[in-house]
């Protein structure tokens, strides 16, 4: 039993949850550094709706957030992913995952 | 021609050696809502002219962010027991309105998104002088002003966009009407 809890313990760390605020038509922050199996969540404090959609091969988008919503994505592949606010094209975001 | 009278009635001001016109908070927010509810029409309008998908979004943003700002600005004047009044500035914005759409309303196609792009970047560039020059620093309420605050950063990203996709059209350029 104690084998197995260690072995548990030694395995991959306990994913963590990442916020990015959206706020004066910018991501906050606008390049985050995560693990594969981390969470991001977008939380919107504009007053104008936005998203945050997967600029790349990789396809996931929050839909769209109004004032106060949030939306989250769970990583599952390591890289560099760029996303975009699809209803404002000049806002753009970019996650690392390691 | 909107940039135009925003920008004559800032002239007129200066002249008068004031820094802006004297707009009571119930003035100012009365511009602010004709402000959104032009360029809520006017995309509208390019909905039913444009056959272009990013011209169609772009419009497609203009209502929505216009109406969201505009549902915050009845809110905060609901809460705030203010009647928004009538006033010069917002007169200047819907006569410009006005002739804007009269120009706008015969064109299609190619003509009509260029025309209305072009008309998009001069009017957020009036809004955004407006808010700088005129709605901010007359504005008394702090919350009115917060909101005034709050909202410039979508008129600056939606001048930004609006270059972006003008610059996409091609020529011809403007006539300068």
């Amino acid at each position: 039993m104690i084998i197995w809890l260690l072995l548990l313990l030694a395995g991959s760390p306990p994913s963590k949850t990442y916020t990015v605020e959206i706020r004066g038509m910018e991501f906050h922050p606008a390049v985050l550094t995560a693990a594969v199996g981390d969470t991001i969540v977008w939380i919107n404090r504009d007053i104008v709706p936005h998203t945050a959609t997967a600029d790349g091969r990789t396809k996931w988008d929050t839909g769209q957030l109004t004032q106060g919503q949030e939306g989250r994505y769970v990583a599952r592949h390591g890289g560099v992913a760029r996303y975009v606010c699809t209803l404002h094209p000049t806002m753009h975001g970019k996650l690392v995952i390691r | 021609m909107l940039a135009i009278a925003v920008l004559l009635a800032l002239t007129s001001a200066q002249q008068a050696q004031s820094p802006a016109p004297d707009l009571s908070d119930p003035e100012v927010a009365h511009v602010a809502v004709t402000a959104n509810s032009i360029d809520i029409d006017m995309a509208k309008l390019a909905q039913t002219h444009t056959t272009k998908a990013a011209v169609r979004q772009f419009a497609a943003t203009m209502i929505t962010d216009h109406t969201a700002v505009n549902s915050q600005a009845a809110a905060l004047a609901t809460k705030l027991g203010v009647t928004p009044k009538d006033n010069a500035v917002s007169q200047f914005l819907q006569t410009g309105a006005t002739q804007a759409r009269t120009s706008l309303e015969p064109l299609h196609g190619a003509a009509f998104d260029r025309a209305y792009m072009d008309r998009e970047v001069a009017y957020h560039q009036a809004v955004l002088d407006a808010i700088d020059k005129l709605l901010i620093p007359t504005t008394e309420n702090a919350e009115l002003r917060k909101l005034l605050v709050d909202v410039r950063p979508a008129i600056a990203t939606h001048l930004e966009h609006a270059k972006q996709l003008r610059s996409q059209l091609g020529a011809p350029a403007r006539t300068g009407k």
